[in-house]
């Protein structure tokens, strides 16, 4: 009864995620990747993600404590940010990364900081929710109903 | 957007249709012949997805971090019939590795990818012998296509 319950509440988080524009579909071909062989592919590719992105933040947050920006080595770091992020559906963080594009392009120092700092916070949200869904969806258990079986 | 919430399983596979994907009836489409790929990206995850991907659909999948490696695999001999290279990589680009795989005499097909869609690097990944350029994700609307002519 209470493993119902709890599946159906992580569902509606699921759901809140796609609905509030925080992940795209790209993190359900994540889920459709899930199998017996990869049961944990989600979640191991997530975690992936935040321990590699961290370091990358670090770098960018470095880089942009140079005086005058180098809007190539920006430009650089921010492809691999952004590459991760679209795989994984990081649909806002996908979003800032863009937009700082945008502005080392246009060599606009202000508005690469400006935006690295809402990035930053999109990543950040995105990442306690992902935290807290995985938490849960440990707690409620394994489904009894066998996943898509590959052939 | 997003499945409907009633048969949505965490961690899931939606029951229901509503992605209009390759897999409405619950069949992942899966190739007949034996196909090999290989993955060239500096990214862990994009390495890992992508690799995931492609043996979801039943093609054997090798991935390396960089150009240099992706070379010398296929001087050593090794031959793929799909290769995907990331086009900002770090020491041999992606164009310049498919250059260095052409002369070599490889007929794969060549994908070159990347996080930003560019005109001019759609442009020096073609002229250095890739077949297409692509913005990241991968995804199965662009590979089984892909995946299905080099099957049959």
């Amino acid at each position: 009864m209470e493993r119902n319950q709890m599946r159906r509440q992580l569902a509606l988080m699921r759901q809140s995620f796609f609905d509030q524009g925080f992940l795209d579909e790209q993190f359900i071909q994540l889920e459709e990747l899930q199998d017996d062989a990869n049961p944990n592919f989600v979640e191991e590719v997530v975690t992936l993600y935040y321990r590699d992105s961290s370091r990358l933040i670090l770098n960018i947050d470095q880089a942009l404590e140079r005086n005058p920006l180098d809007f190539n080595k920006l430009d650089n770091y921010m492809h691999q940010f952004k590459g991760s992020s679209t795989s994984i559906g990081a649909k806002k963080v996908k979003a800032e990364c863009t937009q700082f594009r945008e502005y080392c392009k246009a060599g606009n120092s202000e508005g690469c900081m400006r935006t690295f700092q809402q990035l930053k916070k999109e990543y950040a949200i995105l990442k306690r929710k992902l935290e807290a869904y995985f938490q849960q969806a440990r707690q409620a258990g394994p489904l009894e109903t066998a996943c898509r079986s590959r052939n | 957007m997003g499945a409907a919430v009633d048969h949505v399983s965490p961690m899931g596979m939606s029951g229901g249709s509503a992605e209009g994907n390759n897999k409405s009836d619950g069949q992942r489409f899966s190739c007949k012949n034996k196909l090999t790929a290989l993955v060239v990206d500096n990214g862990a995850v994009c390495r890992a997805i992508q690799t995931a991907l492609l043996r979801s659909y039943g093609v054997e999948t090798e991935a390396v971090e960089t150009g240099e490696a992706a070379v010398q695999l296929i001087a050593s001999g090794a031959t793929f019939n799909l290769i995907i290279i990331e086009m900002l990589l770090p020491v041999l680009n992606g164009p310049e590795t498919a250059r260095q795989i052409r002369a070599m005499g490889a007929q794969s097909k060549i994908l070159g990818i990347s996080a930003f869609f560019d005109e001019r690097h759609q442009q020096e990944f073609l002229a250095a012998g890739a077949d297409r350029f692509i913005e990241k994700p991968l995804s199965p609307e662009i590979v089984i296509p892909i995946i299905w002519v080099l099957d049959n």
